[in-house]
Formats: C-alpha cells, structure tokens, sequence
C-alpha cells in the first residue's frame, strides 16, 4: 500500500466516522431527508464562496456553504409552519430551487469557476491527497484530511458535553423543554454539525455519498439495536467497514471511490435487512406466520370447545367449514398433537384435559382483556414455538 | 431577440419546436401526476424514484451496449420500481420510518448508479459517452421520437386518470373506507405509483436525476394554493407544469449557457412563491389582510363596548361624554371614532360624543350574536 493509498483510507474512514454520528440522531428524529436537502442546497454556498475565496478548502468557503444549508433548513421549517403545504414537499421544493441556482450560477461563470457540478455531487477521493497541507513550507498531509479531521474533533467533543442533552430531546421533546433544555437551540444545533459535515467533506467523496454515509450506517445499526449508544459504535463501524472495503472495491474496479463506498453501504443494509435476528425481514415474517398460526390454533381449540357433536370434530370439517386450507389445517392439528392439546381418534378429533385447560385460559383472557393474564400467555405461546 | 421573432421560431426551428413541446408535455403530465404524490404525502418519493432509476440506464447500458433510448428509460423504469417496492417493503416490515428509508434508498442507489456509470466509462466502448446527461438533464438532446414516447405515455395517463378516476380519488382522500367498499386498494395504488415512476423516468432525460422531484411536486404545490377540488388542482397543476416547460426553455434558449432543467425548476419554482403569497382564499398576502382586517374589527368592537359601559351608567344613552376620556382607552384612535360615526353609531358635537340609539342597540348586543354588517 503506498501512502496515497492509505491517506484515502484514513480520510474515507473520517468522514464515515462524523457523518456516522450526526447521522444516528437525523436518522432516530425522523429527519433523514433533511440531509439529502442540505447536501444538495449547499451548492449556491460552495459557488459564492467560491467566487470570493477562489479556493475550495478555504474555512470561509466552508462556512457560507454551511449557512446555506441551514438556511434550507429555515425555509423548509417556514414553509412548513405556513401550512400551504405538508412538510415533505417543502423540502422537496426548497433544494431542487436552490440546487438549480446553484447550477446556474456555475453555468454563468463558467469561464472564472473551476467548479464542476459532478465534483461536487460526487467528489473524487482519489485526488484527495495531490491537495497537500503546506504550513511553512512543510508538507503535513492532504487538505481534505485535516478539514474533516478538525470537523470530527467537534462533533465528537459536542457530541460528549452534550450527549444527555441530545438524548432526552431525542426520544422525549417535551420531558426536555421541561427540564429546561431548548429542543431549538437543540435542533439547529445539530442541522449546523450535519451541514459542516456535509461541506467539509463533499469535496473529497461528494454530496450524494456524505448522505448515503449518514443514513445508512445509522439506519443498518438501527435495525440491530435499540440502545443509543451501542447504535452510535456499531453506526460508526458499518460506517468505517464500508469505507475501507469500498475503497478496495474501487480499486479492483477501477470504478468511482464514492460509489462504491455506497454500494458496500447497500450491500450491508441489504444484508442486515434480510437476516437481523429481530427486526429483518426474514424473521418477521417467521414471526407472522408463527403468529397466524397460533391464531388459527386458538380458533380451532375454542371451536372444539363449544362443539360437542362429532360431524363438527371431524378432521375433514377443517377444510369445510372454517374454510382453512389443507396445508393450514395440518399444521395447525400438528401442532396441537404436539402440544398434547388434542387427541384425534378414528378422524375425531377431541381436546385433552390440557386443550382445556388451555381454552379457559384463552377465554377468560379474551373476556376480561387484563394484562395480568397476558404475561402468562405468553409463556404458553412460546411453547409451540420451539 | 424580441417575442414575436422567438414565437416564430419556435414554429419554424425544429430543435427549438420540439425542446418546446416536450418540456410542455412533461411539464403538463408530471404536474398531473404530482398532485397525487403531494396530496398522499409522498413529495420525496419522487425524488427518491429519480435517483434510484439511474442504476437502471447503466445497467441496460450494460445489457445492450446501446444507446438506444427506449431501453436505457425500460432499465429505468424497472430500477424506479424496485426501489419504490423496496422502500414499501423497509416501512411496513421494519420500524425505520419513511424519510430514512427514502433517503436510504435514494443514496445507496445513486452510489451504486455512479459506481456502474465509471465502471462504464472505463471500458473500451465507444458508445458510452453522454450516459451522465441523465444526470443532470439535457433538453437539447431531445428528438421528435421522445416527444412521441411522451405524448403516449401522457395520453395513456390521462386515460388512466379518466376510467379510474373516482377510485384514485377516493383512495386518496379515506383509504380505509376505499377498502370497505370492496375496491382492490392493492391494484389502485401500484397502478398511480406506477404511472408516477413512469412520468419521473420519461423526464430524467430532460431535466436529469436531481431536479426531476421539484418537477414533480412544483406545479402541484401550486395548484393546491388555487382550489380546494382534486379534478382543479390536477388540471391546474398540468398547466402550471406545461407553462413552466414552455417558459423554461424559452429563457435558457435566449441566454448562453444556461440548461434547460435548472431554468425550467426556478419557473416553477416562482408559480410557487406567487401561488403562496396571492392565493385568495390560501395565501399569505391575504391571510395578513383579513388578519389586519380582524384586529381592526375587533379594536372597534372594544371602543363601542366602552362606550356603551359609560353610557350605560347614564339614563339618557345620548348623554354626551368628553373625548378626552376615550384617551387612555387602548385601541382608540381618530381613526375608529370616525369609523364608528360613519356607521352612525356615535355622534359627535364638537368635543363631545354621544351614542345613538342604533349604536347603543349595536354594543349590547355586541357578544351575543354575529352582526352582519362587520367591517
């Protein structure tokens, strides 16, 4: 590995780790699709400051293109509290405008901006570190590395002093304007760090991947736990795995850095989203079927309750009339077979002393509806799961 | 170049005729469409279908080899879907919400879109180049074929629209109840998200993956502002869009180096922002004029009834009062004491005042009952 190679590295895996952090609290405040805004708005920002800075590293640059995006912010809130139209198409109207000023602005000034709209929506990592540092005429290492390094220090030293604040307005708004912390200052508090971050690092792997690193990892990491804090390290693990093995993806590819750091991003959240043990796909559907299951098990025991005559306990009155279907009913008679709740005798099916038990159970749960009863529910429902 | 000569032109100049007609028809059938993804809460949607659709071109890019651009806008419209069902599949299976998933969606398929298209332009294939204007748009590349495929797929929406037009509509406004009634809600829904995925892929050539959301939701915005009725709105809404087209490329036709998309974006960007301030019954402009209007009806309702308290305590209601006294009452001003003497509530003898009998009828039954004749 040559030098330049692990500069990329080091400064993919930085900005995975500050987008990973602001990312965790937009993606629990429901307020994802505000970073995709403010990454896109900040263009008119980076244009402007790039007409008065004429560099694109320069703080000030980072600065006015940070304004922008929180101004995006207001407007889309003002829009908002209008109530000419719902929350979503005020985000959805406010960046596509300021994104086309900002396309504009460059198209205007082509002759004097070195700027590119692709450079900015999609950055080029690999040019990151020819943009060196010089303090004194040392060489100290790539620009872009120590900008996002400086953006990272912040969001993790506010990130500590404010880590209380940040939870209980989080998951309790209320409770925290009650307690006397401002969600406000709060809340844009944490728009300023999403946009700082999305400017300081859009030039090196570009708006659309700074998105794409803020959501993703969150939203995987969501998936796995509901412990803020085990959510932040793993957010910021999937965050940095994706980097460092998007880049060598990339590299066997010779393709884009930043798509393929997402592409690693979709193939974790893919994977995550099918096999995670509680909430993927996988498993809740196990659980719906299981659940249908025990439902139609339910109505089948009670039916045999009520029922005494034969014809209505005959096991092929199952398909007839409740209308279940042959593979159903044979799970479901399988099941309580299994659980000794029924005993089938000559195609007569009849409830053990157990089904009984079990049905009252059942009964004086559905009568009385207390949740007394359901704790101890529960535990007979987990049996047929095993 | 002045109007008359550009209107000309447009008849007579075949790039300029058919950029013109296209981006009207775009215009027209995605502000149509739109209206449905605004009303049912679906803005971003829009955005996220663009962005996914891209992988979809590098991919039938990829298949084929060529550039033909029916295939690239099938890859799209294919790619749109997956990720429309796959934002469905993440909100109803898993408990990330709806702006996560939309922006999940959005970015992962954007990046993976990008990955292909360098992929694409590393290998030895002379046909490549020009696959990134469905990035960002380019009116100019339009071709009288497209504006065929357009017309189509917009004439087919509007039948659509037309047979199933009381189940669109009725799903929109009480879902529950839509499904009550027996209708297949299933069918409905994909049938309007499909058609909305289909008018976001026919426009990405146009304006490109990145403004086509505000090409959507615009117009329909601003349709909302003007009626209160679906059918209204939806043919307002198709005919901001198809102005914002006709204008759009009229302005980036007469200035040099100007797209199309972004110009077309910001003219309906300003239908919106008049729409906002100049709706009657809606808009902002007038919501500060009746707001203004009620202070002032309610100011003079408080002086009337002071008047009536001190004229109260007199047998004769006319007694005259100084004016003076009305000094430290807050809200009077000149003003409203003329006011109330043009409505012939009060009368005034020099320095003094008096109520009249309509006036004193008036302030007692002030809180009781809604007069009509209010300011």
């Amino acid at each position: 590995m040559s030098s330049a190679q692990i500069e990329i590295q080091l400064i993919a895996s930085l900005v995975a780790i500050a987008c990973a952090i602001p990312g965790t609290f937009l993606v629990l405040r429901k307020m994802a699709m505000i970073s995709d805004a403010i990454s896109h708005s900040i263009l008119p920002g980076i244009v402007i400051g790039f007409f008065i800075t004429q560099d694109l590293n320069s703080p000030l640059l980072i600065f006015l293109a940070a304004i922008t995006g929180i101004i995006t912010v207001v407007l889309v809130e003002y829009i908002q509290k209008t109530g000419l139209v719902k929350e979503d198409t005020a985000i959805g109207l406010v960046f596509p405008i300021l994104f086309s000023i900002g396309v504009i602005l460059i198209a205007k000034n082509a002759n004097d901006v070195h700027l590119d709209v692709d450079a900015v929506l999609l950055g080029e990592l690999a040019f990151a570190p020819f943009n060196r540092l010089l303090i004194a005429g040392v060489d100290v290492g790539p620009k872009s590395l120590w900008i996002i390094g400086c953006i990272l220090l912040i969001t993790i030293g506010l990130l500590f002093a404010f880590f209380k604040e940040l939870k209980i307005s989080t998951f309790d708004a209320g409770l925290a304007a009650s307690l006397g912390f401002s969600p406000a200052v709060i809340h844009y508090g944490l728009m300023t760090v999403s946009s700082v971050t999305t400017v300081g690092a859009f030039d090196a792997v570009g708006a659309i991947l700074v998105v794409a690193l803020m959501i993703a990892p969150a939203a995987t990491a969501y998936l796995l736990t509901t412990n803020l804090k085990r959510m932040l390290v793993y957010a910021i693990c999937f965050g940095v795995f994706s980097a460092i093995s998007g880049y060598w993806l990339a590299h066997w590819l010779d393709a884009s850095i930043a798509g393929s750091i997402t592409t690693m991003l979709g193939l974790l959240f893919l994977m995550v989203y099918l096999f995670a043990p509680n909430k993927g796909v996988i498993a809740v559907l196990y659980r719906e079927k299981q659940q249908r299951t025990e439902v139609s098990l339910l109505t089948f025991l009670l039916h045999l309750r009520n029922h005494s005559e034969e014809e209505e306990r005959h096991v092929n009155h199952l398909n007839e009339h409740i209308n279940w279907q042959k593979v159903r009913s044979k799970t479901v008679l399988e099941l309580a077979l299994k659980n000794n709740m029924i005993v089938i005798d000559n195609h007569i099916v009849s409830l053990t002393e157990k089904g009984k038990d079990f049905t009252s159970q059942a009964l004086d749960y559905i009568i009385t509806n207390e949740d007394s009863k359901i704790e101890h529910m529960k535990d007979d429902f987990f049996l047929f799961r095993g | 170049m002045d109007i008359t000569e550009y209107i000309k032109l447009v008849f007579t100049d075949y790039t300029l005729r058919t950029i013109t007609l296209g981006t009207a028809i775009l215009g027209a059938v995605t502000g149509m469409l739109g209206s449905f993804a605004v009303l049912r809460k679906q803005s971003l949607l829009g955005d996220a279908i663009s962005h996914a659709a891209l992988p979809g071109i590098a991919i039938a890019f990829l298949i084929t080899g060529a550039k033909d651009s029916n295939i690239l806008l099938l890859g799209a419209l294919i790619s749109g879907l997956i990720g429309t069902f796959w934002i469905r599949g993440i909100i109803s299976k898993t408990h990330l919400k709806s702006d996560t998933a939309l922006g999940l969606i959005l970015s992962l398929f954007f990046g993976f879109g990008m990955l292909l298209l360098t992929f694409i332009q590393k290998q030895p294939n002379a046909n490549q180049a020009g696959l990134d204007k469905y990035l960002f748009g380019q009116a100019a590349t339009l071709v009288e074929s497209d504006v065929w495929l357009m017309s189509i797929v917009t004439g087919a929406c509007l039948l659509v629209l037309l047979l199933f037009w009381k189940e669109f509509k009725i799903l929109l406004f009480d879902a529950d109840y839509t499904k009550t009634l027996g209708f297949n809600t299933k069918f409905i829904d994909i049938l309007i998200t499909t058609f909305i995925v289909l008018a976001i892929v026919l426009g990405l050539q146009t304006v490109g993956v990145v403004l086509m959301s505000a090409m959507l939701l615009a117009p329909a915005a601003a349709a909302r502002q003007w009626t209160n009725s679906l059918g209204v709105m939806v043919f307002l809404a198709a005919i901001f869009g198809a102005f914002s087209g006709v204008f759009g490329t009229a302005i980036s036709a007469s200035q040099n180096n100007l797209s199309t998309g972004p110009v077309i974006v910001i003219v309906a960007g300003v239908f919106v922002l008049i729409s906002f301030i100049f709706s009657p019954s809606r808009g902002l402009l007038f919501k500060q004029i009746r707001f203004i209007k009620n202070r002032r009806d309610l100011q003079l309702h408080k002086t009337l009834s002071f008047m009536y308290h001190i004229a109260e305590t007199h047998e004769n209601i006319s007694h005259p009062h100084a004016i003076k006294i009305l000094n430290n009452f807050q809200g009077y001003t000149k003003g409203t004491l003329q006011k109330l003497v043009r409505k012939n509530y009060v009368k005034i003898d020099g320095s003094m005042w008096s109520l009249t009998s309509e006036g004193f009828k008036t302030a007692s039954n002030l809180y009781n009952q809604q007069t009509e004749d209010n300011e």
